[in-house]
């Protein structure tokens, strides 16, 4: 516990003076939703039911973005391998970067909501909403984070996106549009797509955990 | 050799390096390495570029695990006590491994940390005043030169008072000052076994008490 809150304050402190990561995500983020809503005013379509689609997809480059510079600097100064070499555990290592990425990616997710809720004139700030987008973005993180520390560990870092990453978080991303649709009441399904979500989330949060001392294994 | 010399022996060693190989990508880097030295050594790794002397101190600094064989420092073995063996070495590598959005007073104070030493504040402070950095302590590490990050990453690499020190060519970039604090710090530490690879022939003469030679991954002239 004490180690991780020491790597997550470096983190924090490192991710505060490094504005690239969080800046260029935001940035990134708030032009995404400004195209998705002037190309949906200008097609005159109803954009409603698109919204969980386009909320996932902004928060699945926003996040890949954010996680992957919390190992950039890493592996470019090697303080990842610094670290390794000191008697913490890899875990706290995980559970450092992990709630960096994840309070990093929340304050982003709440910006892309007010400014969703601005520009599609839908409300996105309701409980349920936050509930589902909160628990996908638990699972989210943790295999970003995972993947993220793989990419910089390999030498065929350029295709694991396409490969590997992307295709593993197929369905997370799909519960979480589902999961986001019915709190939206889009969609009338009758699945429990928040379990799923859960569960899909729960399963990535202990296989990030399990896998990340072999992904730092050279 | 009685028992209760074997005992003493095992007690000298520090390090016991027993039949380690690397392979990668389908290359054998090392090749049943086999050596040992003892408590408070001080030892020079020579050997051509690709030699693998960088792979052999990794894997001795736990960043890198052999393909087989096993080595024992401290009493702790690679493989089994990877972690216990952790809190007994110091690595400096060919790259700093120091954060350059930190000063250097942050990058030792969080180094330190990780190692939960008492007494932190005034470890931070003394290595500082040695490495000749007290005066630059609170700028950001980016903007010094090469050399004072040299000096910085000996720091970190001593912060806890490692019993054993793997050094990749440390005197890499460093000037006369960096180099007597690498003296200080190190070579006149009696309690700390050292191993450090180089190309200065002649300053290993000076402070190497033992010479390691590597030629294609195998160890051939243990002195």
């Amino acid at each position: 516990m004490r180690t991780t809150i020491i790597v997550l304050e470096k983190d924090l402190r490192i991710a505060w003076r490094d504005k690239a990561g969080w800046l260029s995500s935001l940035i990134f983020s708030a032009i995404l939703i400004f195209i998705y809503a002037f190309a949906f005013d200008l097609a005159g379509t109803n954009s409603e039911p698109l919204l969980p689609g386009i909320l996932w997809t902004t928060f699945l480059f926003s996040g890949i973005i954010t996680c992957n510079q919390s190992f950039q600097q890493e592996s470019v100064t090697g303080t990842l391998d610094a670290m390794i070499a000191s008697p913490i555990s890899q875990t706290s290592i995980f559970f450092g970067k992990f709630f960096c990425n994840l309070i990093s990616l929340s304050i982003i997710q709440f910006m892309i909501i007010v400014l969703g809720t601005i520009m599609f004139q839908v409300n996105l700030i309701n409980i349920e909403v936050i509930l589902a987008i909160f628990l996908g973005t638990i699972g989210f993180v943790s295999l970003v984070t995972l993947l993220s520390a793989f990419e910089y560990r390999e030498r065929f870092r350029a295709v694991l996106l396409p490969v590997i990453e992307l295709p593993l978080l197929i369905p997370l991303l799909l519960a979480g549009v589902q999961a986001s649709s019915s709190a939206l009441e889009i969609s009338n399904t009758s699945s429990p797509w928040l379990i799923f979500l859960g569960i899909f989330s729960l399963w990535g949060f202990l296989g990030s955990i399990l896998l990340f001392p072999l992904v730092n294994e050279k | 050799m009685t028992i209760s010399d074997k005992i003493i022996m095992h007690e000298k060693l520090a390090i016991s390096v027993k039949k380690i190989s690397k392979n990668y990508g389908g290359k054998n880097i090392l090749s049943e390495c086999t050596f040992d030295l003892e408590s408070g050594s001080k030892t020079a790794l020579m050997g051509a570029n690709g030699s693998g002397k960088t792979t052999l101190l990794n894997i001795l600094a736990t960043l890198t695990s052999p393909s087989s064989g096993d080595a024992c420092i401290n009493g702790y073995s690679l493989k089994e006590n990877s972690n216990l063996l952790r809190a007994q070495i110091g690595v400096l590598a060919h790259i700093p491994m120091v954060y350059p959005d930190f000063s250097p007073r942050e990058n030792l104070y969080f180094f330190g940390n990780l190692y939960n030493l008492t007494n932190l504040d005034k470890r931070v402070d003394e290595i500082l005043h040695l490495s000749g950095l007290w005066n630059r302590r609170n700028e950001k590490t980016n903007v010094l030169s090469r050399g004072m990050h040299q000096r910085l990453a000996l720091g970190r690499a001593v912060i806890h008072n490692p019993k054993i020190l793997l050094l990749d060519e440390p005197e890499t970039g460093l000037d006369t000052g960096g180099l007597e604090m690498l003296k200080t710090l190190v070579i006149e530490n009696s309690n700390m076994t050292v191993i450090a690879s180089t190309h200065n022939n002649k300053n290993a003469e000076v402070w190497a008490d033992n010479l390691l030679t590597i030629y294609k991954g195998k160890i051939s002239t243990p002195t």
